[in-house]
């Protein structure tokens, strides 16, 4: 009977904790950057740029942190769906949403042919579900009740709020570090503006130091462990293993490679949407191994 | 001087202690609305199932007006859900009006007219979702009942069950026709 008990508590502990201090650190990442982009450039106006950086990054923070899904949904083309759009969608959430206790979340589509789905908002309260339209079509109801019933889990334990703050806050700044290196990189042949220039080679190299700390936090949200209790909670919700096994086997034969999706938010996808390379989620084959034991 | 030191130590263990009562107390409180919620959420679901009888009885005689017993099985079935007392009598009461509405759902194969009828594809649709949801709520009614018991049962929520006069409450006890069955597909 233990086995059935769905628990969050200490998840939901930790995954606010590490919000925050993601949160905290890119707060201070982008005073650094003011404060050495007015070391090189205006050493005059230093007071003037240290608080124009600390309004910069907590405006920053405070738009991703509360438009995160939604960025997320622009990003992979997502438009919402209501029951009248698809009923089967909407009735299994629901029916999920009922074993396990949790509000309902608002719906999306996104176009691919891919079986994938994922979860994204702050809170429960506030979450979202996103399928794409492979999904839809190929999974029998039992598959997209076990596929769901693992972004439920996702959206129960707060792993959402932490995975998507890292996929978006992250995201757009490896985004905009790959612009400056790039940029760098042109530059470099440019012989009229030497202050330009060396304002680019110390944003450059102060994105190669804080490159690990950023490739430290995505690697804590893409961990595999979040999957596997995931498909835990799942089978608690929906006390039903081969549900989501048929999606993982359909997923295992079915799926091309999705060149659409970007990077960023590769990790909260259900399955791996590159499959070519497994480290942003673990093997499909071992989920299943897991499930059958269940 | 230690006098005093005493006195703040006395006041930060006192309302450490404070506080975990009151935490407890909450815990108690949180999971036990969880129970009348989940048992709520039953009722809803059995509620709307019982409202899609109707409209699907009219849509049968229609095509098929001479199955009056099993038409009759329905209608009767509808009526016990409708006035039973208390859970258990309703989850029986449903039960019961699970298997009528497999004999009608049998005998629609033998009337083609009806089994093409999108009015009726539409009402055997929504009365399959109801039934995963009253078996889903059903679950969920029951874990809820788990997560109480475990606070009450174990240490320390046992103590503090015996101060607040918390018991451990009985579980939902009858044969799962649904979830065992596998499900028929439509």
């Amino acid at each position: 009977m233990e086995k059935t008990r769905v628990d969050f508590r200490d998840e939901i502990t930790r995954n606010k904790l590490k919000s925050f201090l993601l949160m905290f650190v890119i707060f201070l990442i982008i005073i650094a950057l003011g404060y050495v982009i007015s070391f090189a450039y205006t050493p005059d106006a230093f007071f003037g740029i240290l608080i124009l950086s600390i309004i910069i990054s907590i405006s920053y923070l405070l738009i991703t942190y509360y438009n995160s899904d939604k960025i997320a949904l622009f990003s992979v083309n997502a438009r919402e769906v209501k029951r009248e759009n698809n009923k089967l969608y909407y009735d299994v959430v629901e029916s999920i949403t009922i074993a396990s206790g949790l509000p309902m979340p608002r719906l999306y589509v996104m176009p691919s042919k891919q079986i994938n789905a994922f979860a994204s908002g702050r809170n429960p309260k506030k979450s979202v579900i996103c399928v794409t339209e492979g999904t839809l079509e190929k999974l029998d109801r039992r598959e997209l009740e076990g596929v769901i019933a693992h972004e439920l889990g996702h959206i129960g334990s707060y792993d959402i709020r932490y995975m998507t703050l890292v996929a978006v806050m992250v995201g757009i700044i490896s985004i905009i570090s790959e612009i400056f290196l790039r940029s760098l990189w042109f530059k470099s042949n440019d012989r009229d503006n030497n202050k330009g220039n060396a304002i680019f080679m110390l944003i450059g190299i102060i994105l190669a130091i804080l490159a690990p700390i950023l490739v430290y936090f995505v690697q804590l949200a893409i961990s595999r462990k979040r999957e596997f209790s995931a498909d835990a909670t799942a089978v608690k919700f929906t006390r039903y293993p081969p549900g989501l096994i048929g999606a993982l086997e359909k997923i295992k034969y079915q799926n091309a490679p999705e060149k659409k999706i970007t990077k960023a938010i590769a990790p909260l996808f259900f399955a791996n949407p590159f499959k070519e390379l497994g480290n942003t989620h673990p093997s499909i084959d071992k989920r299943i191994s897991l499930l059958k034991k269940m | 001087m230690p006098l005093g030191l005493l006195v703040w130590m006395l006041i930060g263990i006192l309302a450490l202690v404070v506080m975990i009562f009151f935490s407890y107390f909450n815990r108690f409180a949180i999971l036990g609305n969880r129970i009348d919620n989940s048992l709520s959420q039953i009722d809803v679901q059995l509620k709307r199932r019982a409202d899609l009888i109707p409209n699907l009885i009219e849509t049968v005689k229609g095509y098929a007006k001479h199955e009056k017993e099993a038409i009759k099985a329905v209608t009767d079935a509808r009526k016990a859900l409708v006035s039973a007392q208390g859970l258990e009598k309703r989850i029986r009461a449903n039960n019961q009006l699970e298997s009528a509405l497999k004999t009608i759902f049998a005998l629609a194969e033998n009337y083609p007219n009806l089994k093409a009828n999108e009015n009726f594809l539409e009402l055997q649709r929504e009365l399959t979702t109801t039934e995963d949801k009253i078996a889903y709520s059903r679950q969920y009614y029951n874990d809820s009942i788990l997560n109480y018991n475990n606070l009450c049962k174990t240490f320390p929520g046992m103590f503090f069950a015996g101060i607040f006069g918390k018991k451990a409450r009985e579980y939902l006890q009858i044969t799962n026709t649904e979830r065992e069955k596998p499900k028929v597909e439509f």
